[in-house]
């Protein structure tokens, strides 16, 4: 019997999962859309891990979750350590690349930029604002042009000349790129151009003032356009990395986090949450006249968290 | 006889003028000197018959405007602690009520951004929701400030779309005065608030105020640095409710000094559990948001919570009360030459000092779209770099969620933590 760690990183587009042993082999992954319900995305990762491991053999002793849902996940799955995304990349990333200086990463709704010394981050940056440049606006973009999005960067490296779009804001790419196509720019210059916007974007925005240096490891779902991968290397004259698990590295960093934590907080996990019912409930806290939204997660009928509170006043305690 | 009265008249207009030099004196932010061990302003006290041996002499004419105005209601808007000060300054120098405004709502904002324009910068609409607040709460006069930013032009605009919402009231908007001779200022008080101001009183008052704010500022500096090493959860925020509460009753010089001292005894008191190499922040930015708790979603108190001494170098006490932008630029001749506009060269002197004194990170502050605090930020990267000093770049807008400003923070604590773990 060997212990094992799960790590899940719910974002906002997709929802990943892996379960790795105590040296840091993956021994299960898992990768499935959020399609708008955490609850229901964290049960079908955990279902679609187990099936891939013999449970007689390993047993998962602690779960890490990370991504903009992990409280909700990290609640239902009780989980031991509930970290944020940008130190579970770190992590995940110095782990399999010990000699990475730069992480880009470009996820549904958001992309970061994670520089590294000596394995140890030391310093970050976050989009602010809006989701432009990142995976959901390629597929918006996508649909439009009638592609699948996974067939963007292969299609984008057979432009030779790719069209020049502004993709500082999702309403001027968007109409930049309308016009592209009906004055007759053709379709493969169009895409090329949307990819080489996306990596101008981030650097010029997000990677701002942060010295880009080798070796770059590139994640995160956009990671997998190849014509972005490209465009990139184009731009920093440097070759880029990209892990085939580069997209799971959010849910390896939890994984490893989780492994961390102190032997004392550890328990087996059951896979059974198929089993129970979780529902999440709004309340309206009446304690005081700024009326803060409470959400408060149930396991069946009982409540097993809540959060949402500005004040103590506010708090809503789990009976243990 | 007739000798002596002549004398009378003649000290009279000298007196006056001491006061009012006095006051001049104390707000000449460039000539006066401070140190940080003990606020100090100067209080000068004018010669002569103490005004209790004198009152007498106006007797009469007192006597015959007495009490034909109504007192007036004055209401500030809420900037951090600072109602303290705004209240002693309406009770004690104008002599008039203070409209107290309680913890501003998620309502507050959704209104002041409601009337606003969307690309007006944050502390517009926060503003502009104080004043709705105020306004309903029975406020006749509401106060705006001079600004060296957009904020110097906000008073007459929000003054407009109160009119336009349909409210009745006058604004002291101290922008309209700015740069002129103190006279001025004294007009609009006389005329807007009361006219019965008392000149000797407010100018008193007026230099005990700056020693309160002073008081206020060091007091929340010491609060700052230690609150997050607490043994007892809440025991800091304890004191400094208490420390705010005495600060709100007093009346005099006097009485602010004894409430700074006993606030301060207490808070030295409170039981610490220090590491020995604690991690150190330093919050540099905006004048509103970086100071105001509401504005930047209570991110001192996040910190704290995770155990962070803070240090914030931007104050009322440093901006204006003790601001030397000559000085400051001096010390940073290296990153600017000519000054940017409202915080920007403190902000830039602030985080030098803070790189030079090993601080483990630097969070900058500011309203989304504020100017002169984008142009400090690419200074602010070569600082970074310069000291391999890592900087959190935070903007605000009207929003209240505070999960994206979380995972934000928890990743830098993470960063500069694992970094010094190192």
């Amino acid at each position: 019997m060997s212990n094992a760690f799960l790590g899940i990183d719910t974002g906002s587009i997709s929802t990943k999962g892996v379960i790795i042993l105590p040296d840091g082999t993956i021994v299960a992954r898992s990768y499935l859309w959020t399609e708008g319900n955490p609850t229901d995305a964290a049960r079908r990762v955990v279902e679609d891990l187990q099936s891939q491991i013999n449970t007689e053999e390993i047993s998962v002793v602690a779960v890490g979750a990370t991504g903009s849902a992990r409280r909700l996940v990290g609640s239902i799955l009780d989980a031991t350590v509930v970290k944020n995304e940008i130190t579970a990349h770190a992590v995940g990333t110095t782990h399999l690349h010990p000699d990475v200086r730069t992480i880009l990463e470009i996820g549904g709704q958001d992309s970061k930029i994670i520089c590294v010394e000596n394995g140890i981050a030391t310093d970050y940056a976050m989009n602010t604002l809006c989701a432009a440049g990142t995976g959901s606006f390629l597929s918006s973009q996508a649909h439009r042009l009638g592609v699948e999005v996974e067939e963007f960067g292969p299609i984008a490296l057979t432009s030779k000349k790719p069209a020049n779009i502004a993709a500082r804001c999702t309403v001027f790419a968007e109409s930049d790129l309308v016009h592209k196509l009906q004055v007759g720019y053709p379709r493969e210059d169009v895409i090329a151009g949307l990819c080489k916007a996306v990596a101008t974007n981030y650097l010029n925005n997000v990677g701002k003032g942060k010295r880009i240096q080798s070796p770059i490891v590139f994640q995160g779902g956009v990671s997998k356009n190849v014509g972005v991968v490209h465009f990139f290397e184009e731009a920093l004259n440097q070759p880029v990395l990209v892990d085939p698990d580069g997209h799971l590295m959010g849910a390896y960093g939890a994984a490893l986090l989780a492994a961390d934590a102190p032997a004392s907080k550890r328990k087996p996990f059951n896979f059974d949450i198929s089993d129970f019912e979780f529902t999440t409930r709004e309340v309206i806290c009446q304690k005081c006249a700024n009326h803060c939204e409470i959400v408060c997660v149930y396991k069946d009928d009982a409540l097993i968290d809540a959060w949402g509170n500005r004040c103590d006043k506010g708090a809503i305690k789990v009976k243990k | 006889m007739n000798n002596e009265s002549n004398r009378q008249q003649s000290e009279e207009p000298n007196r006056k003028q001491t006061a009012l030099n006095a006051v001049q004196k104390a707000a000449d932010t460039l000539k006066r000197r401070y140190s940080d061990e003990t606020p100090n302003a100067s209080i000068s006290f004018i010669p002569g018959t103490p005004e209790a041996l004198r009152a007498h002499r106006n007797k009469k004419k007192q006597k015959k405007k007495a009490d034909r105005h109504a007192r007036t209601k004055v209401a500030f808007l809420r900037y951090s602690y600072y109602d303290i000060a705004f209240k002693y300054f309406v009770e004690q120098v104008l002599d008039a009520d203070y409209v107290s405004l309680p913890e501003p709502t998620r309502r507050t904002l959704e209104r002041g951004a409601q009337h606003s324009n969307d690309f007006v910068c944050a502390p517009f609409k926060h503003i502009l929701g104080d004043y709705i607040e105020a306004l309903e709460r029975g406020a006749d006069v509401l106060v705006q400030f001079a600004g060296p930013c957009r904020l110097g032009y906000y008073g007459e605009l929000q003054e407009s779309i109160l009119r336009d919402m349909g409210y009745e009231f006058e604004m002291l908007n101290f922008a309209t005065v700015t740069g002129k001779p103190l006279q001025k200022y004294l007009t609009i008080c006389k005329e807007k608030v009361n006219p019965n101001i008392s000149i000797s009183q407010g100018v008193k008052q007026f230099l005990a105020l700056f020693k309160m704010i002073e008081c206020l500022d060091a007091y929340n500096d010491a609060y700052l640095a230690k609150a997050g090493f607490e043994v007892e959860h809440g025991s800091f925020k304890r004191a400094r409710d208490d420390f705010f509460a005495d600060m709100r009753t007093v009346t005099n010089l006097n009485q602010i000094t004894a409430a700074y001292k006993q606030g301060m005894s207490v808070l030295r008191e409170l039981p610490v559990q220090e590491p020995a190499d604690p991690i150190r922040i330093g919050i540099v930015g905006e004048y509103f948001t970086a100071v105001d708790p509401h504005s930047n979603l209570n991110i001192e108190e996040k910190f704290i919570d995770m155990g962070v001494s803070l240090a914030r170098y931007l104050n009322i006490t440093h901006r204006n009360l003790h601001y030397n932008e000559e000085n400051l630029r001096r010390g940073v001749g290296e990153y600017v030459s000519y000054d940017m506009g409202p915080t920007s060269t403190m902000t830039i002197a602030a985080a030098k000092s803070y790189a030079e004194k090993g601080f483990d990170g630097i969070v900058h502050l500011k309203s989304s779209g504020c100017t002169p605090e984008i142009d400090a930020m690419p200074v602010l990267q070569r600082i970074s770099s310069d000291y391999h000093i890592p900087i959190l770049y935070l903007s605000y807008d009207s929003q209240t969620s505070d999960t994206g400003l979380d995972t934000r923070l928890e990743a830098f604590y993470d960063m500069i933590a694992m970094r010094k773990a190192r």
